[in-house]
């Protein structure tokens, strides 16, 4: 059988190595496997005290460093790490003051310095992770220097991300902007975190008004895409920067014909409790920019209830469900008018109007 | 001549053979391998603390709709929506499709959660049986109860796409739990990577842990020999198989009991097709949907949100399975047939299908083939004892290792087993799969090639998801 291969000299006795081999190879995996559980429960028992451990000390003791064993392997650098930043989140003042110290004092900035240098990409990733969450000022030319001879994209958006929460003047700002510009565009959600982490940085020293500074200086700004413009809006949205309003409402003068940065304008001043671009949305061709605004129309705009009743007839599904709810919330004059429409020949506009009245009801 | 066409034909099946073997091997051999590199890179970056950060913060999710098809599933409904209705996620609807019930699926809903009528319009984007009636519960305003004519498991989580209200959707099989945190690691992705329209997370067997209140708060390796093959089985094809799939951008399967899914696109390939294996046919037209229009696009398995499920208790049921299970990818394969050795589709075709079709459609047949022409080449004097002998070992011996290697993938970075008796278990399964269980599975798949034109599910028994796992 098989006589090309069998007719080989050597034929059976590679066969028997391969199978010999296997089967040292299965048994050795067993072993490994069972040797690997130990290791790694021990690891993380360790890991668990030391990181306990590292908390108390920081939090009772006025030397921490004195108090704990310097870290060796990489377990030990996690743990301490994880206590380390874990702390710098929830405190400020003197000891957050010691736990930055205790990363200088304990070598694991430098730790994870060399370790950004990794020639594993994933690896040079987390190193990078690890140290932005320290927050640390001094990373900030480290982390400048290594964007610039990093060649893997998912490492550079990381450091980007570390950057952004040490911003702390126009400068930073305006240098964060060229690096993502640099690269190309990941998601929205990842860029409007970047701006989230500047403005909450600008806020925690006072300068907020630098990002108003630097959106007015973008706003018309060709090179600048319109996504990251809407994503500064949405930023602006989650960290509820009050003092952009007046900016903001520029955006949507500014921006007609672009229903994405519209839609964010709409929601970050009516966040701000400020409506008076939402008539306009809710008039707007758009079907998007309508929905966004009628979520909104009961708090500002009863006074449209005409317009917003024909919306019951609107092509989009979803702004004739919004349009519904909106006069179901807003008040009796809303309610009257769905009453009307339930019981009318539409038979779109009705059930609509009957869903909308059903959930006031409830 | 005929003498000499049958030599021909003998001899040559040898050597298809023998390649066949050292081909498939060698196959989930370097699925391991490729594997082992994805998972490790994923446990590295999420496991970081801006990840973790993230995760836990409020404004990182999508809202997603849970569709929960549900037919005949009155001894599980509630533990199932309760746990459902659990899950640590910011904004999320459960919508239950009782999809033609003839048991008291619905009363049970009715009376545990107080539904009322819902006048929501529906909005009708992909097809499906009629609507008889919309509910929501009074005390839990974001679970939903459809009640529906019977058309299956595809017509019922349509109409939970047609009734839904969120840019996401998660489809969940009525005996399956969700870990409470499996919802925010899947939708998540779809954060971070705009181009996501599908992923899946591992499923994992519930047979064995200890569930209470609807959440499982002890794994162990199920008691009975049926159940913990599977264990195995699922490990080897979630951890070695999807994973490999992924880094080869070719992923075919998202399985039916936890995938999560962007609206848009499903309902841009008209939804769900009525068919056995509507997961797999899904994830297929929207690899052609996407390709055909040059829309650039990913579909990912991801291996840490963990859904888990019931297995099969016995034989029959667990034929059964693997029969329905055989029929919808082989509907899957001729249904888009147009992907097959086709350049147009990339390494999706020509990697992904092309393992569906010459691994999973034409291996039983050749499988078979082997263990015909063992005894006919012994008798005629062309098999010598020693070589097949030799060849015997290498075959369990290589087996037994991939098997090992979907353990080690599982122990080694995810350590959900942590008992050494189990860990110990599964290693003596992996050799005991080759002595029965294999042959008796490729005989099912075998029947299921012949039958494949059956539509039929068959009914499956399903215990209650309290305390220790056993049949009840």
């Amino acid at each position: 059988m098989l006589d090309i291969f069998t007719q080989s000299p050597h034929f059976y006795d590679y066969v028997t190595a391969a199978v010999l081999l296997l089967g040292v190879f299965n048994v050795a995996e067993v072993l490994f496997l069972l040797w690997n559980k130990a290791r790694v429960e021990s690891s993380e028992l360790k890991r668990q005290g030391l990181k306990r451990l590292a908390s108390t000390a920081l939090i009772t003791a006025t030397d921490p460093a004195a108090l704990l064993p310097r870290p060796a392997k990489e377990e030990e650098f996690a743990a301490y790490s994880e206590a380390i930043a874990s702390v710098l989140d929830s405190f400020e003042g003197e000891i957050a003051v010691k736990a930055a110290q205790l990363i200088s004092d304990l070598g694991i900035d430098d730790h994870y310095r060399r370790l950004a240098r990794h020639r594993v990409w994933y690896k040079r990733g987390n190193a990078i992770d690890i140290l932005s969450s320290f927050k640390l000022k001094s990373n900030r030319e480290f982390f400048l220097a290594v964007f610039r001879s990093e060649t893997s994209l998912d490492v550079r958006y990381r450091i980007i991300y570390g950057l952004s929460r040490l911003a702390r003047e126009h400068a930073d700002i305006r240098a964060l902007a060229r690096m993502l510009s640099g690269l190309p565009y990941l998601t929205a959600k990842y860029t409007e975190d970047i701006f989230y982490n500047i403005i909450t940085a600008l806020k925690a020293t006072g300068s907020e008004a630098e990002f108003g500074i630097f959106m007015r200086e973008i706003m018309n700004d060709k090179t600048v895409l319109n996504l990251v413009k809407r994503d500064c809006i949405t930023a602006c949205y989650a960290a509820a920067c009050e003092k952009g309003r007046g900016l903001l409402k520029e955006y949507y003068a500014a921006f007609p014909d672009e229903p994405e940065i519209l839609i964010a304008a709409v929601k970050a001043l009516a966040r701000m409790g400020d409506f008076s671009v939402t008539p306009a949305a809710i008039r707007h061709p758009d079907w998007r920019v309508r929905l966004a605004a009628l979520k909104y129309a009961h708090l500002c705009c009863m006074d449209m209830l005409p317009e917003i009743r024909a919306l019951l007839r609107d092509p989009s599904y979803h702004v004739r469900l919004n349009a519904a709810l909106a006069l179901a919330k807003g008040g009796e004059k809303g309610l009257a008018a769905l009453r009307q429409e339930a019981a009318g020949p539409d038979a779109f506009a009705a059930s609509t109007a009957a869903y909308a009245l059903s959930q006031e009801a409830a | 001549m005929k003498l000499f066409l049958l030599w021909a034909a003998v001899h040559a099946s040898q050597y298809v053979l023998f390649l066949y073997f050292l081909a498939i091997n060698s196959v989930y051999t370097a699925l391991i391998l490729l594997a082992l590199r994805d998972i490790v890179r994923h446990a590295y970056l999420t496991t970081s603390r801006v990840a973790r950060r993230q995760l836990a913060s409020e404004f990182y999710f999508k809202p997603v709709s849970v569709i929960v098809p549900a037919h005949n599933e009155a001894a599980v409904i509630i533990q199932s929506v309760q746990a459902l209705l659990n899950l640590h996620y910011p904004e999320f609807e459960v919508i239950v499709v009782n999809d033609g019930s003839t048991d008291d699926t619905l009363e049970r809903l009715r009376r545990e959660f107080g539904l009322l009528p819902s006048v929501k319009p529906v909005r009708l984007q992909v097809p499906h049986e009629a609507i008889r009636g919309v509910y929501r519960s009074e005390a839990y305003r974001h679970l939903i109860v459809v009640d529906k004519v019977n058309g299956g498991k595809a017509d019922a989580i349509n109409a939970g796409v047609n009734v839904s209200s969120y840019p996401l959707f998660c489809s969940i099989d009525a005996d399956s739990l969700l870990e409470p945190d499996a919802l925010l690691k899947s939708s998540k992705l779809f954060l971070e990577d705009d181009e996501l329209i599908a992923t899946g997370g591992i499923i994992r067997i519930l047979n064995g842990c200890k569930v209470q209140d609807g959440a499982v708060t002890e794994i162990g390796l199920p008691r009975g020999f049926l159940e913990a093959m599977q264990v195995l089985e699922y490990t080897r094809a979630f951890l070695s198989g999807r994973t490999g799939w992924n880094a080869l951008k070719s992923l075919l399967i998202i399985s039916g009991a936890f995938g999560v899914f962007r609206k848009d696109m499903v309902v841009a390939v008209n939804g769900y097709r009525k068919t056995v294996g509507e997961d797999m046919d899904l994830v297929m037209r929207l690899h052609r949907h996407c390709r055909d229009r040059a829309i650039p696009y990913k579909i990912l398995f991801v291996p840490d949100p963990v859904c888990w499920t019931q297995a099969p208790f016995k034989l029959g049921m667990l034929l059964k399975q693997r029969n329905r299970w055989h029929r919808g990818m082989i509907d899957a394969l001729l249904t888009n047939r147009a992907m097959i050795l086709n350049r147009k589709y990339g390494a999706t075709s020509l990697i992904g299908v092309s393992y569906f079709v010459f691994v999973e459609l034409l291996g039983p047949l050749i499988e078979l083939l082997g263990y015909l022409s063992v005894p006919v080449l012994y008798f005629t004097g062309l098999l010598s004892g020693r070589f097949f002998v030799m060849l015997l070992l290498l075959a369990v011996f290589w087996g037994i290792s991939i098997n090992i290697g979907a353990v080690f993938l599982d122990i080694y970075n995810f350590r959900r087993y942590k008992k050494t008796s189990d860990i110990l278990r599964l290693c003596v399964l992996s050799a005991a799969e080759f002595f029965g269980y294999r042959q008796l599975m490729l005989l099912e798949r075998l029947r299921a090639t012949v039958t494949f034109r059956k539509k039929d599910w068959g009914i499956q028994d399903r215990q209650i998801l309290e305390d220790k796992g056993t049949a009840t």
